[in-house]
């Protein structure tokens, strides 16, 4: 057993020698082992690596319940353990007890040697073990500074207090003086109610049409052309992290691995971080168990309440490498390109934008009717509506995915909020809060629709809640953010974040109310709706459901999926189970605002395709 | 200081607002009112000081839009609101076009000074700035339609298209008669979509040929044209068909906005310039088709240049010619009215478009530009000689105050018979019918007094007047709209008949009204 792990795969024929020198030099770079390497960036499998040691005599062994001694594992670091893909655990008849991958690691075992001035002993690991356990050991520091980081520096700006004392003064003095004014005239209450609701319907159709109309006016503005791509030079191009937080997504895998081997950009240079909670044993189990290399690094998530993505992803900052940084769900297919094209656009960009959304769009649009729905949707919110938002230079609400940052300034801004459920819409709008910009570009990433009407709600409760929580965060001092953001954003910021939650709850009131209009009693409430109240009304219901559907017809040109067009007149029924999913997260709010709604992926039946841009 | 191009036409525009204020209250002054801006004033005092249910009025009264221009100038005046709205929203035209005009003709004033000379004196624009009436809105909103049509061809962006669909639903909301120029845009959408596709056939004809062989061309070609078809009509569509509905639900009948007198305007005008043109001594007939295309160049030569100009751009021409088959549609669809001046204006402005975004192409522009010159020049001739020789009373009418200068005599017997109830005493009221008495109604002080059929006790007061009101406004014989009201000169000895405790007494007499005083016997 004197020959060495590189020797031995290289002997196996699972690593070339061409490989093995990439790999040597690319460790020295790096700091990072060989095997690290060689297990993360596309060269061995985890299978041929387990198979090429065990013919060579070395037992993997079932790590997870060893015993530890908290001293010896103080000696360490996390980084440099997770880099070397070994933990030294206890020591026992003098000799320290050592988890390694690869047990021919000679700088681990000289560190243990220096460190603790004994011999290792070696049991030789898997690596997503070893990831394991060191991170649920060793990770505890790092992931309460996840969790209480922007707490601990921007306290006004985090979502751990979701109301506060003025803000419930105000909810529930509101709701007295509502009280007081039905109990005092019925009437006149409900009529100022009904004109207040009608108008604040009416200013918030009008402004998103106009924020369409802005947004479809450069539809054909390239902000970064073909030729600019193909003008970057791979081998000026910086690292660049990629984070996937996951959960339960152990179906996924496979396709992550192709979609993460399409993109257009050095092996090396990419830091691709997929980062598994700590009882995900599933995906951790998916991954051990591929036939073909993995390009991603794990990092695993130790237990720690709020369980949520911004946790996870803020805990593999820690980790991660890269000058800009981007976060891929597992099912995503960004164009092939989509990084150098980020790239570019920083370039032209001035200092102050630190940040570059792509658009979202599905590959599964005509897989059923809430898919065909939700491309509408996203079309018309990507396609127009943040383009349009950009023009006017009000606060953007970053989409869940494909936000590419600079990692210094997305460390700056304190990274993103633990217990706010739609932290990107947050970071948006904090990162505009400080000065800085973010920009709109000409590429998309592909995701997969939600197929299925529960976990459609489920997702969109989420995220509604996640408006909530942003706006109620963001307007913890209105003349604050009207100084940081100016008029235009402020009111930017009303109309599309605190809109959004407010029309869904109020919708099904109203359409109750017209349905009772028509149906049942005529009189009782007419004499809620003196002629121009009731005329406002009609006004809106017909004007405002008709833009609405008509800015939703708008959104299939861009993308030329004309078929979809028609199915914008059944918004009124979407908009429906959008209610439903506005009272859900509104409840939510109140009872387990931090509770992250799990949105279950790979339920779409449909192949996807790589996007290739050529 | 020196001031943006912009800045300056915004300075100019304001000038020629003032210009059109004082015309327009110089015409109002000789007493010059048309039946719309009465109609207008009528609804606008009916909303804001009447007793009632409002809605219908607020909501059925068409046209819709200029109607809400009319109301929101209102509280200057409510007399002159019409004018102002007409005379603020044709100088908005003017800096539409001629901010339009400077953004594409760069570094060139020629064009923008023969439209300030065509806004300053051509007697039409005039017309539209100081009568009141809503040419002025659907002159801006076909403007922006075609114009947002034009700049579509070129970017290929939703943003124009869409522009375009919403000046067309405005237009529609402006004079319900442009809903059928949507007919003539479905064969050229499928000509526009044809165009767009990326074929290396460059001949319309063969392009449609190659389209229509290839299942995955014919797909695309069908479902781009679909989406263009939806994208552009949809609004038009669903606006039109929502107020259909709304006027089946509060006036129990779908085109209540264009049938009912008391919801618009033309239904009376119509009758009354159709029988004045056939009851006139020499018989007029109605332009004949062909003539109409005819009258139009005529009117605006300018219009050949244009076409001319696009002779090289096959849809681009082919849109341009899209008002003429509307014209003479009209034309053939209401055959027994006259073109008003609105239809023949439209071209004049599609002219202007035209130049805005050509005319800089054209190489030769020393000899384009006199040729232009003279053209406008001509124009303002043809302008007048329309106006003075049309078939249409108000708008000869307007012509006529204009140039003689002397005191319009066409409201005075309304005028007396508006007199003479505002002189009654202050608690007393008066039934009346709008459908035909709005002038009356809007020339009274206090239009509470009144008792009109938009309010729920008008029935009841048809029936028993003597339980609602003192007078009865009675059309005679001789008032060429009695057969559109239950108010005529059978209403009288009907009711005598139902109680003939009561006596009805003649106060006020007209050739057209007759004022009864309801006397109590019993």
């Amino acid at each position: 057993m004197s020959i060495s792990i590189p020797e031995l795969l290289v002997n196996d024929g699972f690593i070339t020698p061409g490989d093995q020198e990439k790999i040597k030099k690319f460790s020295e770079k790096s700091g990072m082992s060989y095997v690290k390497i060689a297990l993360n960036f596309g060269y061995i499998s985890r299978k041929n690596y387990d198979r090429s040691l065990s013919n060579a005599g070395y037992h993997f062994a079932p790590i997870r319940e060893e015993a530890f001694d908290p001293e010896v594992l103080k000696k360490v670091e996390l980084k440099f353990a997770n880099d070397h893909v070994a933990l030294p655990l206890r020591i026992e008849n003098n000799r320290v007890i050592t988890l390694m991958t690869d047990p021919t690691n000679q700088l681990f075992l000289d560190f243990i040697r220096f460190t603790f001035d004994m011999e290792p002993e070696v049991i030789v690991a898997y690596d997503l073990d070893i990831t394991w356990l060191s991170h649920k050991l060793l990770g505890q520091k790092y992931v309460k500074a996840s969790v209480y980081e922007l707490l601990r520096r921007d306290p006004k700006s985090s979502a751990s207090i979701t109301f506060t004392t003025p803000q419930l003064v105000f909810i529930f003095s509101l709701l007295a003086i509502i009280a007081i004014g039905m109990v005092l005239s019925f009437k006149n209450t409900s009529i100022i109610i009904n004109v207040i609701i009608s108008m604040f319907f009416l200013v918030a159709i009008i402004f998103k049409l106009f924020l369409a109309l802005v947004g479809s006016r450069f539809e054909l503005h390239q902000a970064v052309t073909k030729e600019e791509v193909h003008h970057i030079v791979d081998a000026e191009l910086p690292p660049y992290t990629v984070l996937l937080p996951v959960y339960k997504e152990d179906k996924l895998i496979k396709k992550l691995i192709w979609n993460l081997q399409s993109l257009d950009y050095p092996r090396e240079q990419l830091d691709v971080k997929l980062l598994i909670e700590e009882d995900d044993d599933k995906t951790l189990q998916a991954v051990q168990n591929l036939d073909f290399p993995a390009v991603f690094e794990v990092i695993v998530v130790p237990f720690h309440m709020p369980k949520t993505k911004p946790k996870a992803c803020n805990y593999g900052l820690h980790f991660s490498r890269g000058k800009y940084l981007t976060i891929y769900d597992a099912e995503d297919i960004p164009d092939t390109d989509q990084l150098k094209k980020v790239i570019a656009l920083f370039a032209k960009l001035p200092e102050h934008y630190i940040c570059i959304q792509s658009a979202l769009n599905y590959f599964n649009r005509n897989e059923n009717f809430l898919t065909r729905m939700f491309t509408l949707e996203y079309s018309y919110w990507f396609d127009y509506m943040l383009p349009g938002l950009d023009t006017l230079d009000i606060p953007i609400p970053l989409g869940g995915t494909s936000n590419h940052f600079k990692m210094d300034a997305l460390i700056e801004l304190g990274a993103w909020d633990p217990f706010n459920v739609t932290e990107d819409a947050d970071l948006g709008v904090r990162a505009y809060a400080k000065g800085y910009k973010v920009a709109i570009i000409n590429s998309t990433t592909y995701e997969e629709a939600n197929n299925d009407p529960i976990n459609w709600i489920r997702q969109r409760s989420r995220w509604i809640k996640g408006y909530m929580q942003t706006y109620l965060v963001h307007m913890r001092n209105p003349v604050g953010l009207v100084k940081k953001i100016g008029w235009k954003g402020f009111m930017g910021f009303n109309f599309f974040i605190g809109a959004t939650s407010a029309t869904f709850l109020v919708y099904p009131l109203l359409l109750a109310i017209f349905i009772c209009y028509l149906v049942f009693d005529f009189s009782t409430i007419r004499s809620l709706f003196p002629d121009w109240v009731l005329f406002m009304a009609i006004f809106n219901l017909m004007v405002g459901n008709i833009l609405m559907i008509y800015v939703n017809m708008m959104a299939v040109f861009k993308r030329r999926y004309f078929e979809l067009i028609l199915f914008a007149i059944a918004n009124p029924v979407y908009w429906l189970m959008h209610s439903a999913a506005a009272y859900m997260g509104l409840y939510q709010l109140i009872t387990n605002p931090f509770y992250w709604e799990k949105t279950h992926h790979g339920l779409s039946k449909v192949n996807n395709p790589t996007n290739v841009v050529k | 200081m020196i001031i943006s191009k912009s800045q300056f036409l915004f300075i100019v525009a304001v000038m020629l607002a003032a210009y059109y204020m004082v015309v327009g209250v110089y015409m109002n002054h000789w007493g010059y009112y048309n039946q719309e801006s009465i109609f207008y004033i009528e609804k606008t005092k009916i909303i804001f000081e009447g007793l009632g249910n409002r809605i219908k009025v607020m909501g059925l009264t068409a046209p819709l839009l200029p109607f809400y221009c009319a109301i929101i100038f209102s509280s200057i005046s409510t007399f002159l609101a019409p004018v102002i709205a007409s005379a603020l929203g044709t100088a908005a035209l003017f800096y539409i076009i001629t901010s339009a005009m400077n953004t594409r003709i760069k570094n060139d004033d020629f064009y923008v000074c023969m439209v300030a000379i065509l806004f300053f004196f051509h007697p039409g624009m005039l017309y539209v700035a100081t009568s009141g009436k809503a040419i002025y809105l659907v002159l801006i909103f076909f403007f922006l339609f075609f114009f947002n049509l034009l700049k579509f061809y070129r970017s290929n962006t939703t943003f124009h298209v869409s522009l375009a669909s919403m000046s067309l639903v405005t237009l529609i909301f402006c004079d319900y008669k442009f809903i059928w120029i949507c007919l003539f845009f479905i064969p050229l959408v499928l000509a526009i979509t044809l165009q767009s596709l990326n074929l290396g056939e460059k001949e319309s004809i063969f392009r449609l040929f190659l389209s229509f062989n290839s299942p995955s061309l014919r797909r695309k070609l069908v479902g781009k044209t679909f989406a263009i078809y939806i994208i552009l009509f949809i609004l038009p569509i669903a606006s039109v068909i929502s107020y259909k509905l709304l006027n089946l639900t509060h006036a129990s009948d779908l085109d209540y906005f264009i049938e009912s007198p008391y919801a618009t305007w033309n239904v009376l005008v119509d009758k009354l310039n159709y029988d004045m043109s056939t009851a006139a001594t020499n018989y007029q007939l109605p332009d004949l088709s062909i003539l109409v295309s005819v009258r139009v160049i005529y009117f605006c030569p300018l219009i050949l240049v244009a076409i001319y100009l696009f002779r090289e751009s096959t849809y681009q021409a082919l849109t341009i010619l899209t008002p003429f088959a509307f014209v003479e549609f009209l034309h053939i669809k209401y055959d027994k009215l006259f073109l008003t001046y609105e239809y023949y204006l439209i071209f004049l402005i599609l002219a202007l478009l035209c130049l805005i975004f050509k005319a800089k192409t054209v190489k030769n522009q020393k000899l384009f530009k006199p040729i232009v010159f003279i053209v406008v020049l001509m124009q303002l001739y043809t302008g007048y000689i329309f106006l003075s020789k049309s078939f249409i009373h108000d708008e000869k009418s307007f012509i006529t105050t204009l140039i003689n200068r002397k005191p319009n005599t066409d409201q005075n017997e309304i005028m007396e018979v508006s007199a003479y109830i505002n002189s009654l005493p202050k608690n007393s009221h008066v039934l009346m019918d709008d459908a035909i008495a709005y002038p009356i109604a809007a020339f009274t002080d206090d239009i509470k007094r009144l008792t009109l059929p938009y309010q729920n006790v008008f029935l009841s007061a048809i029936e028993t007047p003597y339980h609602y009101d003192d007078y009865i406004l009675v059309a005679t014989p001789k008032n060429p709209f009695t057969g559109y009201t239950q108010l005529n000169n059978k209403y009288i000895p009907l009711i005598r008949v139902v109680n003939s405790g009561v006596n009805y007494k003649r106060v006020f007499e007209t050739d057209c009204w007759i004022l009864y005083k309801i006397i109590a016997i019993q």
